[in-house]
Order: structure tokens, then sequence, then C-alpha cells
């Protein structure tokens, strides 16, 4: 086990790597920062002086070493546009961003779960008419649209829920829904399926030849085997919500991480690209770990087997 | 020996300026909504128009508009230039009992220290406005001069550039601390802030000008980017107060009970620019420039493309110094606009590139910029459109840069600010020819010999009432001969707040965002 932990950190490691030089390198080739930073009428020595303050002059590969050292020790630069430490910026932003991801992957869960499984158990039913026609719904309707219609049915005309910010419970939900909107969608077709082939197995059978009660067969014994497709989705699911909230985020003025980073790459500000795009790899590779790890919570024999 | 030679100007106080306290006591809490953000609390660190927002709340210049445009003296109680033509030495006297938002009193150092802060390129980016400084001087507490190396009309034309920076007190805690409490003179102290949320503030009981202070005691702005949930949170009574209502919207909002609009005109002016500096291209000849500026039904474009949200001017706008009201813009004419056209030698027309800002930088620019490319099609400007992003845009736009791509056909652009301020530093860059190394026309596509000389003379210019004349024979030679671009529109914002509110809008600081006298209706 921890061959297998050590050797998954490694490959995280790599990947983080990986990721930085990328993110460095390509945000680079979108163009110069200088000419978003200085006015317009600042004059060619003004702007060569700023470049070379910032190191801009530098050889790109020699611009990633002081970029990789001062990162090691925590420091990302100052952001270029907001002109405070990258990192304080991205870590005050994260965790709202965190919040909206775990939120919006319970949502998409809790309606996947229920609609994926009774699907399968009702096969060709109308509740699996219902399931399937919720699914392609939810993929046909972007989450950005969906938040929008959330917006003018909730808070315009009923004035139930708050249209925008950050705060309690409240201004969560209709954020969450409309991030989680589009993974119920996969989700549901994932565990159908899973649930489809779990059900036709022997043991399930054999359950029912002994008297089991379906209720029992399905949830506890057929859809942990069906879960594992599912889980492994998970992670891949959490890491795509937090890069991609960056619409609901504006949407709903939720002051996250998508929203910074995204701004950042239009303002060419590198130093919090690069803090957000790390921390999100991070996360990332994070997720992705603890996905690899609950493997052999939920199934033993992938425990025996590792 | 130099003769010098006294030149008292400018030195008008604004009438009831000191007026005894008429305020009540700000009590209450009022939340508004802005669609943009600043990013620094610092005003020695800004770097864009929208840094205004905040900063203009906490901060105050030595000179600003007033209500109603006209430049008034603001924390200077006088100034004055000396020997404006040779020589010039600014000499201001600061109003006396202005405290900063901790107790300090204002005084010369504290701007001795915001002139440093400037100057230095390391804090600023706009250093090189100080680049014709050659000392500050502080005669005592509340005098001070500022001597130049040569005359500097630009100090004159951006309100005497200096914000109020507490010197004793940055001292004191340090770049970050000042950072994380920001301390000005301004009608609201600082309380906190969330990135990409809201900036808290509260009224400053201490505020010098009792007559034009806010009512409210507290004031958050939310910042809420996407129009739809804007308006939803207006709507919603979430807040009360919003700026850029969506165009398509306005007319709504003018007929929803119990809310107020008002139609302003921002801070940005927009025009089409090509490369008249180029002898191989066709917009070098002035009769295929007169033909662009006749090909397109700009009052049509701001009707149906901005839903009326726009104003046409001629060079200088409404408001502006140098506004020549029996200026106008050229009159849509198609059959003159060929005309023109074959009489320049193209009377099949041509084909150019068109490049069009893509980015929402003012509300439906991109929609704006394919209609002027549509208007010009009809009378043979064949466009080969390109849409560019914010950044690639820029780069496009701005001269001097080494490499591709070129900007070799017609250009959608913008010369942001200097409203209600005077167009001394966005002609200087634009209408005058780009000369490398020297700062002059770092995104101009024109080259005329007498433009440069004409634009050069208002840099040097610092007495006022010249500058208004030679601001209104420069703009005529600009509109006439269609040089620096042809002017198009200036976009129009709507604010809209709730009649429970008391709100008078000043323009600038925060083009028009700024909340000098805001409060609730008891």
């Amino acid at each position: 086990m921890v061959g297998f932990v050590g050797k998954r950190v490694l490959h995280g490691l790599v990947s983080i790597v990986g990721a930085s030089i990328l993110i460095f390198v390509i945000s680079r080739l979108s163009g110069d920062p200088i000419v978003l930073m200085l006015p317009v009428e600042a004059p060619p020595h003004v702007i060569e002086a700023m470049r070379r303050n910032l190191g801009l002059d530098l050889p790109l590969w020699r611009q990633y070493l002081i970029f990789a050292g001062h990162a090691l020790t925590g420091d990302f630069g100052m952001s270029y546009r907001w002109q405070t430490p990258a990192l304080d910026l991205v870590l005050d932003r994260l965790p709202a961003t965190i919040e909206l991801a775990v939120a919006g992957l319970v949502f998409s869960v809790c309606l996947a779960v229920p609609l994926g499984v009774l699907s399968a158990v009702h096969r060709g039913s109308w509740i699996d008419t219902v399931g399937k026609g919720f699914a392609m719904l939810g993929q046909a309707m972007p989450g950005f649209w969906v938040g929008l219609l959330l917006i003018l049915v909730f808070s315009i005309r009923l004035n139930w829920l708050p249209a925008f910010g950050h705060g309690g419970i409240s201004h969560l939900i209709m954020p969450a829904i409309a991030l989680g909107w589009y993974p119920v969608a996969a989700q549901t077709r994932i565990v159908r399926s899973a649930m489809l082939d779990v059900l036709e197995s022997d043991y399930i059978r054999m359950g029912r030849a002994l008297g089991a009660p379906e209720r029992v067969l399905v949830w506890k014994y057929a859809f942990r085997n069906a879960a594992v497709p599912l889980v492994t989705m998970l992670g891949v699911y959490f890491a795509s919500m937090l890069g991609g909230a960056f619409v609901i985020e504006v949407i709903f003025a939720w002051p996250g991480l998508g929203r910074t980073v995204v701004e950042a790459v239009f303002s060419r500000d590198f130093p919090v690209v690069q803090a957000g795009v790390l921390f999100t790899s991070i996360l990332f590779v994070t997720c992705n770990l603890l996905v690899d790890l609950s493997y052999g919570l939920i199934d033993p024999r992938i425990r025996r087997d590792g | 020996m130099l003769r010098m030679r006294a030149h008292a100007l400018a030195a008008v106080t604004l009438a009831g300026m000191t007026a005894p306290a008429l305020a009540q006591d700000a009590k209450g809490s009022l939340t508004v909504a802005f669609a943009a953000e600043g990013t620094v609390l610092d005003p020695a660190k800004y770097s864009a128009g929208v840094d205004h927002y905040f900063i203009g709340q906490m901060y105050e210049q030595l000179v600003r508009p007033g209500l109603n445009l006209e430049p008034t003296n603001w924390l200077a109680e006088s100034w004055k230039v000396t020997d404006p033509e040779t020589k010039p030495v600014l000499e201001v006297a600061l109003r006396k009992g202005v405290t900063f938002h901790n107790g300090d009193p204002l005084t010369s150092e504290d701007f001795e220290f915001a002139y440093q802060r400037l100057r230095d390129p390391k804090v600023s980016r706009w250093s090189h406005l100080q680049a014709n400084v050659e000392r500050f001087e502080i005669v005592d507490d509340h005098t001070f001069r500022i001597h130049f190396k040569e005359p500097d009309g630009d100090y004159i034309a951006q309100w005497l550039q200096l914000w109020a920076v507490p010197k004793k007190y940055f001292e004191r805690v340090g770049e970050e601390g000042f950072t994380k409490a920001p301390v000005g003179t301004g009608p609201w102290k600082y309380v906190s802030r969330s990135v990409k949320e809201e900036l808290k503030l509260e009224a400053y009981d201490g505020y010098w000008n009792k007559q034009h202070r806010p009512k409210v005691k507290n004031l958050t702005i939310k910042i809420i980017p996407e129009d739809l949930t804007r308006v939803a949170a207006f709507k919603t009574g979430a807040v009360d107060w919003i700026d850029g209502v969506p165009p398509s919207m306005v007319e709504e909002f003018k007929t929803l009970p119990g809310v107020k609009t008002l139609s302003v005109v921002s801070g940005n002016n927009l025009y089409i620019d090509f490369p008249s500096y180029k002898p191989d291209s066709p917009f070098n000849k002035v009769k295929v420039r007169q033909a662009v500026a006749h090909a397109v039904d700009m009052d049509a474009i701001i009707k149906t493309v901005l839903f009326g949200q726009g104003e046409r001017y001629a060079e200088v706008g409404k408001g502006a110094t140098g506004y020549d009201p029996d200026l106008k813009p050229y009159p849509y004419d198609v059959r003159k606009a060929r005309e023109l056209l074959r009489e320049a030698g193209y009377p099949s027309g041509f084909e150019t590139p068109c490049y069009n800002l893509t980015t929402p930088r003012e509300p439906n620019v991109k929609e704006m910029g394919e209609a002027v490319f549509a208007y010009l099609g009809a009378v043979g400007i064949r466009c080969r459109v390109q849409g560019l992003e914010y950044g690639a845009w820029i780069n496009l736009g701005r001269r001097g840069r080494s490499g591709p791509p070129e900007m070799d056909g017609v250009l959608s652009w913008m010369w942001s600010q200097n409203l209600p301020g005077d167009p001394a530093t966005p002609w200087g860059g634009h209408l005058h020819s780009f000369v490398a190394g020297k700062g002059w026309g770092s995104y101009s596509y024109t080259a005329d010999e007498k433009a440069d000389a004409m634009v050069e003379q208002l840099k040097s210019t610092m007495v006022p009432e010249k500058r208004v004349a030679l601001i209104k024979e420069i703009a005529r030679y600009k509109r006439d001969n269609v040089l620096g671009g042809w002017t198009t529109y200036r976009p129009v914002i709507t604010l809209a707040w709730r009649d429970k509110v008391e709100f008078t809008p000043w323009a600038y600081p925060g083009y028009w965002r700024g909340f000098q006298e805001i409060g609730l209706k008891q």
C-alpha cells in the first residue's frame, strides 16, 4: 500500500511540474503583458524599464527557473494587475471555489445516483424514460443558461433566493445547481449503465433466489459495485468543476478563483495565472489520488489485488 | 538672464466650498453594485480608469471637475503658474483644516510624498508624467511649488495630477500596511474589502467639505459583472443603486416605478483609425478619409445597435475643455462618400483589413464595429474583418513595438479618459505622429507636420485660456482633415437608483461613480 501511494504521489508531482512548465510557456505565448499594464501613451523607455523590473527581458528558461525557485518558497510574485502577492490573491479566492465545487458535486451526485439507479432498476418503464430525458436535458442546457433561468424564477419572480454573492446556504443553492447541472446527465448515465451490468450478474440473481429483499440487493450489493466507475469519475468532475466554475462565478458574482484566473489570463497577469493553475493542478492531483485510494474501500477485491 | 514674469492664473475658489456645517450626521446603510472593479486602492499605483472607481471615493486631488464639470479647486485653495512660457513654477496654496481619515492634518509634506511616489517607476505606472518636473519645493505647511524644466500643459489638463496621501501614516505602517488599510482625505474611509466581492466604506465624520458630503453612514459596493444578475439584484432590492444598466433595458428602467435613472457620457472616446501615415495606403489621401466619415450613418448605429446609448461628437465632446458647439460631425452622405472615393482614384473602391475589438470594453462595441465596417462596404471600402480580444487589439494599436502584426487597415479604437479634462494627452498619443523614443504618437497612425506642431504647442501651453483657444483650433484642423482617425461617438452609461436614495452625480473621479453626495431619504 505504501509503495502504491508513493508511486501515485510521485506521478502527481511530475504532473504538477509538467503543468507548471506548460502554463508558464503557454501564458507567455499569449503576448506581452506590458502593453496592458502601462498607459498607451507610455514612452518606450518606460516600457523597457518595466520589462526589466519584472524580469520579462530574460530568456524564458531563466524566467522559469527563477519562478520555480521562488515558488518552492511560496513566493509566486506580485500580481501585475492587482499589485499584491499573487499567492495571497489565489489563496484568498480558493475556498469560495472549493465551496462551490463541493456543493455542485454534492448536488449532481445526490440527483444522479437515485436517477441512475431507478432508471436501471425500472429499465424501459416511464421512470427510465424520465431519467433518460432528464439526462438529455442536462447535457442540452448549459450551466450559464440554467443559472440565468434560476435567477429569473427564484430571485426575480419568487424572491426566494439571493441573485448574487457569497454568504450563507441561500447564496449557495442556485450556483451549486447551475454548476452541478451538466454533470448530472453524465453521472446518471454512468450509474444507470453500471447498475444494469451489475443487476444482471450472478451474485445478484443468487441473492434474489435466496429471497433477499430487492431494496437491499439494489442499494447494498449492486450499487456498491456499480459505484466504482462513478467514484472514478468524481475526481475528474470535481476538478473540472474547479476549473469550469468561471462562468457560474461570473453569473452569480461569486468571488472565486475561476473568475480571478480567467480575468488574469485576459490581462496577462502571469503570476496570478501561474499560481492559480498550479493550485488547481495540486487539487486535481490530490483528488485523483484520493479516488485511487478510495477504490479499496468500495471494492475489497481491488484492495486485495493492490 | 530670463526675465521672471509673474503670471497669476486660475485661482478660483468654489463658492460655498468652505460653508459652515450644513449636513446632518450621516446615518443608515446603502448597498450599491458596480459592473467592474478597481484593482488597487493606492492612487500612486492606479493603472486604468477603472481604478478610479474606488480611489475616487477615498482620495482627493488638488483640482477636480465640479458638479457641472467645471474645473474646481478642491484640496487646492488656489493655484497659479508663474513664468508659464519658459520655466514655469506651479504654486499651490492648500486648503486649511483638511484631515486624513486617521486624523493627521493635510500638509505640503504629504503632497511632496505623493509626488515622490508618483515619479518612482517602481511604484507608479505614470512616472513619465513627472518627467518635466525639476523639483518640488515646500514653502510652508500649506504652500508648495513645483518647478518645471519646461512648460507642461498636461499637468494642468490632468488636474495637477497629485492625490493626497498621508506621509506620516504611510511611513509608520509601510507599503503593505497602507495597502491593507488605506487612508485618504475623501468623503469615504476604508472599512474592508473582499476582492471580486465588495468594498465597504464608512462616511468620514471629519470630512472637510461640509456642504458636499455623504448623508449615509455605511456604503457597500458590490461587484456584479454580469448585466442580468446586476439588474436582478436591483429589481429584488438587494442593491439600491447600479451602474451600467444594459443598453437594451434602459427604456424599461425609465418606466419602472420608484426608480430614477440618469444617462451620462462615459469617460471614453471612440474612433475609427487608419494608417494615413503610410504613403502607399489609400487612407493617406484626405478624400478617402473624408469618404469614410461620410459613409457611415453613426446616428443610426447609435439608435439601433447601441439602443441610443451613445453621443456623437466632433473631436471634443460636450463638457470637455475646448468643446466647440459650432464644430459638427460629418453628415451621413453615401453619394458624397462615393464621389470622394472616385476623386481620390478609387472609383471601384478597394479592399482592406478591418480590425474589430471583440472584448466588451464598452457596451456593444463589437457590434458597433461590425456595423461601421458594413457601411464602409456599401460605398466600396470592402472589409476583411478580423476580430481581436483586448490584449491582441491593444498590441496591434500600439506603435514602436517590434514584429508583426502590422496595423494596415481600418481599426476600431478608443482613446480613453479625458472626460471632462482636455484632449492634450490623447492627441499626443494618436494625432501627433509617432516619434520613436520621444513618447509622441505611441498609438498614432497619422503623420502631419502641422498637427504635430499644434499638439506640441498645446503640450507647452500652461495658460488655461490659451489652451482652450488652441484646442478649438486643433479640433477643427483634425476634423477637416480627418486626422488621428475619424471620431465616432462617446458611450453613454445609465445609472439607476431607487427613489429612496438621494443621489447627486458628480463626474470624475470615478467617471460618474463617485459618491460625493449620496444619502437615504428620511
